[in-house]
């Protein structure tokens, strides 16, 4: 598997971000791929939730430390697999819950995101490097914030999440032209929360509204998952990956995984067409 | 007019140039305190733009994710490559972006005008990085 960092983003909240980047970390650490799962969002953090059962003891170390300075990367990394039973490796960067750390980051300055962008690379080839992870995944705040930019700059793909909401839809149309596009970034659309309806289309049915939304979004649409009620009630610290392996919200992920190995960053001819 | 006459008038005309030349000497003095106390007033001004220039400059010199998006996308590559290796040569960005050395240079030290990167010589290497203003300000 060619090493990859991805960044799980999108223009509003609530389109899922968290429950597709957990499970998809998850599914590829059950498939034996070493996966590192950081939690960018430091507004509204929520991997230490979904993680809890996984996490002994309290948190040491959180991502915000490492980000300033105050700790090495090591130190702000959890191995969960055992915990999981997952055959690869599943490593946590953990955003801390604490009022007075969202505080603390929602404070920082614009000397200190040039800082932190330096430190997510450095982390970013540590895991590639020195610690034989093989897919980095970055949860990130929805929007255009310091953080959510820094991700999508040190990652390789951008995963943008919408809905099928029409000012989510104009929001990453946006985004996708003035954000991705600048930085260069391979970037993909995953439709989430569709209506339930689409569970029994014909393939045809759904290859036509990922045509639609490829020619309004004029980027690749790599899945469209319908929305599952018992996904969006289950407990916040249920792994639906480990919890319940056959749910079929698990089986349109593993094709969205299957797209994402498929995809190369963007090569040379490209970058000089950027220009 | 008599000798004495003319001798006391001069006197009178030596005297009342003396005083006339002591006003210019007073106004003279005056203007040259005048023109040291601005001269000093000057010099504070440009001290104090100095170091609101030097201020700018270090609030420019960190090229955040929100100020590579302002930048023109040749240079914003630059850029962005060198906050992901620190520390790059123009060979080690042309690597990187796949374009030709004597371009990433031209970009590298475009960048170095601007403020936004600095650059130094170790040995026969010339390298471009990124400063980091300071290391954790807040």
């Amino acid at each position: 598997m060619r090493k990859k960092a991805l960044t799980i983003h999108s223009s509003r909240g609530g389109t899922g971000k968290t429950v597709i980047a957990t499970n998809l970390a998850a599914i590829y650490a059950v498939k034996g791929v070493n996966v590192a799962l950081l939690d960018l969002d430091f507004r509204a953090p929520s991997l230490v939730d979904v993680f809890s059962k996984g996490i002994s003891g309290p948190v040491k170390h959180w991502l915000n430390d490492f980000l300033d300075g105050r700790c090495r990367a090591e130190q702000a990394l959890i191995d969960v697999s055992e915990a999981y039973g997952l055959r690869g490796k599943l490593l946590l960067g953990l955003a801390n819950p604490a009022i007075e750390a969202i505080r603390n980051m929602m404070e920082k300055s614009r000397a200190w995101e040039v800082t932190a962008v330096k430190r997510l690379f450095s982390l970013r080839s540590m895991l590639f490097d020195a610690m034989d992870v093989d897919c980095c995944i970055l949860d990130t705040s929805p929007g255009v914030q310091y953080t959510s930019v820094n991700a999508v700059v040190s990652s390789d793909i951008a995963v943008a999440v919408a809905t099928l909401d029409s000012l989510d839809l104009k929001g990453l149309e946006t985004m996708l032209a003035e954000l991705y596009d600048a930085f260069a970034k391979r970037s993909v659309v995953l439709i989430n929360k569709v209506f339930p309806e689409t569970r029994v289309w014909s393939s045809d049915e759904q290859t036509d509204l990922i045509d639609k939304m490829e020619k309004t979004l004029k980027h690749p649409v790599i899945g469209i998952i319908p929305c599952y009620c018992d996904v969006l009630q289950a407990k916040r610290n249920s792994l639906l990956a480990v919890d319940k392996p056959y749910h079929p919200f698990l089986r349109d992920l593993e094709k969205v995984a299957e797209k994402l190995d498929g995809i190369k960053e963007i090569d040379r001819e490209e970058h000089v067409l950027a220009e | 007019m008599g000798k004495a006459e003319q001798s006391t008038l001069k006197e009178e005309l030596l005297a009342k140039l003396v005083d006339e030349l002591t006003l210019v000497n007073r106004k003279l003095s005056l203007l040259i305190e005048l023109n040291e106390n601005m001269l000093k007033m000057q010099e504070k001004f440009l001290h104090m733009s100095s170091e609101k220039t030097s201020f700018d400059r270090e609030l420019k010199l960190a090229p955040d994710v929100m100020t590579l998006l302002s930048l023109p996308p040749a240079l914003r590559k630059t850029a962005m490559v060198l906050l992901k290796l620190d520390k790059a040569t123009a060979e080690d960005l042309a690597r990187e972006t796949k374009r030709l050395r004597p371009v990433e240079s031209a970009y590298a030290n475009q960048l170095v005008r601007m403020g936004y990167i600095s650059k130094k010589r170790e040995g026969r290497e010339v390298y471009f990085y990124i400063e980091s203003p300071m290391e954790i300000r807040k």
